[in-house]
């Protein structure tokens, strides 16, 4: 009763002149590529490129290995394209999730290839300086960065690490040398109160 | 175990889990209505941090991009025709794959993706039980809502499809039971989306059953039925 199909949306948004959302707009795009249209697929990218290659980079730190994974992405999103159903979420969401996991399960791949032993090592090391850098980040890129200023400073290391670090809980909690339930609890309470926030809801 | 289960939604969203648990959490999550709306949400959540990371890519990523998608083919959309096409087929043999046609494309027309990479996994899972060449259907009677329970043995799982289904209140959810010889066995907590309508897949887990129920229960499940079953269907 209250679920809006995306595409009778757009149509009455054009009908009323009324410019459509960015979200309409992608879904539209991301419908269109689906039916194996090229050219909606490169406006697509034209929108959500710097969204996957930004987080892709934020993951992986190396940029030859951020825009080779930027392009595994994109084909995965072209592939499945005809699957998307825009009542199961919006198109950033779905995108910025193949993205992420995509970025996390090349860095753990490679981890894995190396000495355990020395993983915690070199872990330790690159998230003091990710700490850092996300303290250093300036604040004013999105209301987002403000509404991270909402959690606590526990919840926003966890949330952090966790996303932007890509690590498992389990390693976030040895990062911070806390209990790993504290530190699910934490990414839980932390994205709760930013879903919250910024009004994400079903 | 279980209990576990349910909070590991946000962490899954954040890609946080380590493989064995991340495997675990996505055996769960699709046929459970509350982690699936979490990880919905939990996922949009994501998305909005990951923009405040945006950073544009080098310019001559598009061009090999679209250099490489002009010779990458696309998966097969759910088609409700398809489907409905695999259920007729069988209906020659058996007269009560017309229902379970009715109900393929009824469901089918509406099996999206529970987010990112689930797309094509759930559509999929469904179909095969909805065209399964031992599936059951069974209406449940009762006041609450429509319902039908579609099950197969051979894939070990159920769908239930349901509509006009009211909000079960703050802090309850409903629960499917598969009554065997045994008695009642909780197969799955849910709740109506906001239409009241309902498609989720369960597990048999090897239980034949003798009837179907349900009941509305606390969301954090019950092992055993609390509340009056409001809806139920017994196999003649
Ligand atoms: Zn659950």
């Amino acid at each position: 009763m209250d679920r809006v199909n995306p595409l009778s949306r757009l149509k009455a948004v054009g009908a009323r002149a009324e410019p459509a959302s960015e979200a309409d707009v992608l879904a539209g795009l991301l419908q269109r590529a689906g039916r194996g249209d090229q050219a909606a697929f490169g406006e697509l990218y034209d929108g959500v490129s710097a969204l996957v290659y930004g987080i892709v980079l934020k993951v992986v730190r190396d940029p030859s290995q951020a825009e080779e994974i930027a392009q595994e992405v994109f084909v995965e999103i072209w592939r499945l394209a005809p699957r998307y159903d825009a009542n199961r979420g919006s198109v950033k969401s779905w995108i910025a999730t193949v993205a992420h996991r995509r970025a996390v399960d090349r860095v753990r791949a490679e981890q894995s290839h190396r000495d355990r032993n020395d993983v915690v090592g070199r872990q330790l090391e690159r998230d003091h300086d990710s700490v850092s850098e996300l303290v250093l980040d300036r604040l004013d890129r999105t209301r987002v960065l403000n509404a991270l200023d909402i959690l606590t400073q526990d919840q926003r290391a966890a949330v952090e690490l966790a996303y932007f670090g890509g690590h498992t809980y389990r390693e976030v909690a040895a990062l911070l040398d806390t209990a790993e339930g504290t530190v699910k609890g934490r990414i839980r309470d932390g994205l709760i109160k930013l879903r919250d926030h910024l009004g994400v809801n079903q | 175990m279980t209990n576990d289960l349910h909070h590991l939604a946000a962490a899954y969203a954040l890609d946080a889990l380590d493989e064995s648990e991340r495997r675990e959490f996505e055996a769960h999550y699709p046929s459970c209505a509350i982690c699936s709306a979490e990880v919905s949400d939990y996922r949009e959540t994501a998305a909005l941090l990951a923009e405040s990371a945006t950073t544009s890519p080098p310019a001559d990523l598009k061009d090999r991009l679209m250099a490489e998608i002009g010779s990458t083919r696309q998966i097969a959309p759910i088609l409700p025709d398809r489907v409905v096409d695999l259920a007729e087929r069988k209906r020659r043999n058996a007269p009560r794959q017309r229902v379970l046609a009715l109900a393929a494309a009824a469901v089918v027309a509406v099996v999206g993706f529970l987010g990112g990479l689930q797309v094509a996994r759930s559509g999929d899972d469904l179909d095969d039980v909805l065209v399964a060449v031992d599936a059951e259907t069974l209406p449940l009677e009762g006041t609450a809502g429509n319902a039908r329970v579609v099950w197969s043995p051979s894939e070990d799982r159920a769908v239930l499809i349901a509509s006009d289904l009211s909000d079960p209140g703050t802090g309850r959810a409903y629960e499917l039971w598969l009554i065997d010889a045994g008695g009642p066995n909780a197969t799955g907590l849910f709740r109506p989306d906001a239409d009241g309508t309902v498609r989720i897949q369960l597990d048999l887990d090897g239980r034949s059953p003798a009837a179907w129920g349900i009941t509305n229960e606390p969301d954090t499940g019950s092992d055993q039925p609390t509340g009056e079953i409001l809806l139920i269907g017994e196999i003649a």
